[in-house]
């Protein structure tokens, strides 16, 4: 009896090692991030990547921010965070708008060919963007909106409606028909259904399609290197252009405190609503 | 007269998207197709030239880099993701304290874009620098670790960071799959008498099957269009060692003023992930009828 | 005011037709209930009623007035679903009254009726509260209040009682017995469970395989079923099927190896039609313990070996056999006692209710 409880106890402690150890390399990069973004240039020549900081030295931040260089202009992050910001909030709720009518539709009528749509529905969310990458770049051009925010706004819609209406239509179809029929009865309309049977009964996937959006699209960066001009790129790109910006010898601190505030607003959404981002994942990626 | 209407509401709700998906997925698939059979260069030249630009695509030595590293990722990436993610679910499963927190961490990577990825693990790869400093400031002088400045490593790096940043969703899947199997399917092994181990092999993971398979195709579709990543840790470098279709394809298509070879490389990634989504898609779809 | 004409209906779901055919006269103000087995085509009808659902061909009539063509809307007609069907996020006063929020009523006609429905139906202490917050009984309140905010010319009830465990249920029955004597408006109830059917309805449409086999009062059904079918379907315990030789015009049992003759109603046209046999229909109640006050010429006396017993409590229900076909007869509860020990008994066997079906086709024979 005591040989499997010892040998019960040792393993135990032998998986909470495993565990706690892949945390810490799990949050490696992270802390190898943070301590770096507060370390002076000399110190990072001296020292050693694990070291925590001698003093915390903000003056990284500030450089990241307002004047590293990305490129052509030394305007810092600050200027492409707003970019990313004017991009994404449009497009979330676009795109989260269009995916709930689009999931009440497919959900609740069967016509000629809606089964056939929601496969390519389906379908589309798995191809390689590579492949519409050009003539998307020509469509841009000829509606103007070549190097825009706005260009980018509506490439991220079309892109990000084909995952929001399948998660509305996922969800909705758990609605029991014969509440749907109840308000039919009761005289309730296409919109009025929507609006007083459907929309109440959205909120977590509501939720779950705005942070997976959100996610999507802030963290976007083939779209944006190729859709953007100066002055409209995402933070994303204006990120990699500031690493790869080598003027006058790498900043290393200055990179790390730009690549943390790039991640800074992801990773808050993630900590705040993370249960809900896990849903959207396995819900839109397992479920299809 | 409103009856009507109101009897075609959903189809006219839906026509919007059915239109730009028609055109902006499908038309624009077919539009990259004939670019591949054309002539263009820097701008589209419809003139049809056949198979040339593929033919010129698999004798370019560059491309053929780009596959062997594709091949080489996604082998490694998928395999070291799988062990790694069922390990973790599997220790996570057996009721310890404090699980959400470690899935937390877990997870957290997949949050982050692929680009800060790439400038935190240069970052930490940095040669002279990075890990090799820190080991060798520990007292082993000789150590060296130049992997992302090396051509015949450099592709190895990308393996590391996207297995950092991807591995915490194999373990969510693997957890979720395993906190799915049937309670009871485990006591009946219990009464047959069959060790934690047995147990394991025989009844849980045979059940996990579709959750393996699901993994796969994510983590290989996440594969093939690995760009971010490339693009922020190595650059596709040195030289053109860490390359892979994707950014051969946006290096030809962009910047070296090859768009009919770019679209060609286009069609190749899109047949490669169709080779594998059609028939999961549709084992999945055959699933789900019967 | 509410009396409805169903005109050769029918209704295909794809390939499959579900309802073949169905005409129906419904009088204003009666209570009429569609009974049958699953898949029968009972909701579809309904549906099709409400609107809910289109029609292959066919038509149907509202007080004279061709609906057929018109949304769930334009009909006037209010349904009590079997899940109930209440809005999860809205309070049980805007459950009530969202149908006529919809139609635009005005805000104090709306307060008034609601009001009214509740004090109706007692549930004025529960207003504010949301359907998550309700036990099983009074969800099914609030759903009929909000068919009844409707004040339509028609109710349709779908199944409304099936969820309730089995007192409330009874309950429940009584109630809607009572608001339907109150309010007098043309009620369509459907349910698969027979013993509804027969304490409730006015009249009964028994329905298989998306056809009315029967129309009639809940009296007509029982004693004189159109066909096997609803013969076997209305009652509880079933009616006795047995197949019987006919010798002249007398009917043979055979039981534990004894023959014994019966005489039926009609049989001097059974022997003159010159059938050889038929399927004698006989209810356990007319399968009783002796009872000395009844005699003449068709009650018999035939003993019966006893399987097993099933006390009721307010009778007993004895199984045996007789020519080799399993029967169902009601004993007092003493008696059963008794077949139960003996393993026998002989039972009084009253003929003057008996119906006889064909016994290839299930036809009636002497309808």
């Amino acid at each position: 009896m005591s040989a499997s409880t010892t040998s019960h106890r040792l393993y135990k402690a032998l998986f909470i090692t495993l565990l706690l150890g892949f945390a810490l390399v799990y949050l490696g990069p992270l802390y190898v991030m943070l301590t770096t973004s507060f370390k002076g240039i000399e110190e990072i020549r001296n020292g050693n990547i694990l070291a925590l900081p001698d003093t915390l030295d903000t003056s990284a931040w500030s450089k990241a921010w307002t004047s590293a260089c990305t490129g052509g202009d030394c305007y810092g992050l600050a200027p492409y965070f707003w970019n990313s910001i004017r991009i994404v909030l449009p497009a979330v709720f676009i795109s989260t708008v269009i995916g709930a009518l689009n999931g009440y539709v497919l959900s609740q009528w069967r016509f000629k060919g809606s089964n056939f749509i929601f496969g390519a529905l389906l379908f589309g969310c798995f191809i390689p963007f590579q492949v519409i990458l050009l003539p998307m770049a020509m469509l841009l051009a000829w509606l103007g909106l070549a190097n825009t925010v706005s260009g980018l706004v509506l490439v991220h819609v079309i892109y990000g409606v084909a995952f929001t209406t399948l998660f509305f239509r996922n969800y909705y179809v758990g609605i029991p028909s014969e509440l749907v029929r109840a308000a039919r009865l009761d005289g309730a309309g296409f919109f009025a259904t929507f609006r007083h049977v459907f929309l109440p009964l959205s909120t977590p996937i509501i939720v779950v399609s705005i942070i997976w959006q959100f996610t999507q699209i802030w963290n976007d960066f083939l779209f944006g290197v190729v859709y953007s001009g100066p002055g409209t790129q995402p933070i994303t790109v204006a990120l990699n252009n500031l690493v790869n910006t080598t003027m006058g010898g790498k900043e290393y601190n200055v990179d790390m405190a730009a690549a943390v505030i790039a991640a800074l607003p992801t990773l808050v959404v993630y900590l705040v609503a993370g249960k809900y981002f896990v849903r959207g994942l396995t819900a839109g990626a397992v479920k299809g | 007269m409103f009856d009507y209407l109101e009897k075609q509401l959903p189809k006219l709700i839906m026509a919007p998207t059915v239109i730009v998906m028609l055109v902006c997925m499908y038309g624009f698939i077919g539009w990259t197709a004939v670019l591949s059979f054309t002539k263009s260069r820097m701008l589209p030249q419809w003139e049809y030239v056949g198979w040339a630009q593929y033919e010129r695509l698999f004798a370019n030595p560059r491309w053929h880099v780009a596959l062997d590293n594709l091949l080489v990722f996604t082998l490694l990436f998928i395999i070291i993701s799988l062990l790694l993610g069922l390990m973790l679910a599997i220790l996570l499963d057996r009721n310890i304290r404090n699980d959400g927190a470690l899935r937390t961490i877990y997870l957290y990577p997949m949050a982050v874009s692929f680009i800060v990825t790439g400038t935190a693990w240069k970052w930490i790869l940095n040669p002279g620098l990075g890990i090799e400093k820190m080991v060798r400031d520990l007292g082993f002088t000789d150590f060296e670790f130049r992997w992302l400045v090396d051509p015949d490593m450099s592709i190895y790096t990308i393996v590391i960071a996207a297995v950092w940043q991807s591995s915490g969703f194999v373990m969510a899947m693997f957890l979720a799959g395993l906190r799915g199997v049937d309670d009871s399917l485990i006591k009946a092994a219990q009464m047959d008498g069959a060790s934690t181990l047995r147990t394991y092999w025989h009844v849980i993971l045979p059940v996990m099957r579709p959750v393996f398979f699901g993994a796969v195709v994510i983590l290989s579709h996440i594969a093939i269009k690995s760009f971010d990543l490339v693009q922020s840790l190595t650059g596709g470098g040195p030289g053109y060692s860490s390359d892979l279709p994707a950014t051969f394809m946006y290096t030809h298509a962009f910047s070296r003023a090859q768009m009919g070879l770019g679209a060609a490389s286009a069609m190749v990634m899109l047949a490669g992930v169709m080779a594998i989504i059609v028939p999961y898609l549709y084992s999945e779809l055959r699933a789900k009828k019967s | 005011m509410g009396s409805i004409k169903i005109q050769q209906l029918t209704k295909s779901f794809g390939d499959i037709e579900v309802l073949k055919g169905i005409d129906l006269d419904i009088k204003d103000g009666e209570f009429l209930i569609l009974v049958g087995p699953s898949g029968c085509g009972k909701s579809t009808l309904m549906n099709s009623i409400a609107g809910l659902e289109d029609v292959s061909s066919g038509d149907i009539l509202i007080d004279g007035n061709n609906v057929t063509d018109l949304s769930p809307k334009e009909r006037d007609i209010a349904m009590v679903f079997q899940s109930y069907a209440l809005y999860p996020t809205m309070t049980v006063s805007r459950n009530i009254s969202f149908g006529l929020e919809m139609r635009k009523v005005p805000k104090a006609e709306i307060e008034k009726t609601v009001a009214d429905v509740s004090q109706l139906l007692q549930i004025e202490h529960l207003l504010d509260r949301k359907p998550s917050a309700l036990s099983g009984g009074q969800r099914q309140r609030v759903a009929m209040g909000r068919a009844l905010a409707r004040n339509p010319r028609v109710f349709l009830f779908d199944e409304p009682l099936s969820n309730l465990d089995a007192k409330l249920r009874v309950e429940m029955r009584t109630e809607i017995k009572k608001l339907h004597k109150r309010l007098g408006t043309t009620i369509v109830y459907v349910t698969h469970d027979q013993v509804e059917a027969m304490t409730l309805a006015d009249r009964i449409a028994v329905m298989k395989d998306g056809q009315v086999q029967q129309l009639g009062t809940p009296y007509e059904i029982y004693n004189n079923p159109s066909n096997r079918f609803v013969a076997d379907f209305m009652g509880s315990p079933p009616m006795n099927f047995i197949e019987c030789v006919v010798l002249d015009d007398k009917l043979v049992i055979e039981s534990q190896g004894e023959k014994f003759e019966l005489h039926v109603p009609n049989g001097k046209s059974l022997q003159q039609a010159g059938v050889d046999t038929v399927i004698l229909g006989i209810r356990p109640e007319m399968i009783t313990e002796p009872k000395p006050h009844v005699a003449g010429a068709l009650v018999h006396s035939i003993p019966m070996q006893v399987d097993v017993t099933e006390p009721m409590g307010p009778d007993t229900i004895a199984f045996g056999q007789w020519n080799g076909t399993e029967i169902q007869a009601r004993l007092s509860p003493e008696a059963g006692v008794d077949a139960q020990e003996k393993g026998r008994i002989k039972v009084q066997v009253d003929t003057s209710k008996v119906v006889l079906f064909d016994a290839f086709s299930g036809a009636r024979l002497d309808a």
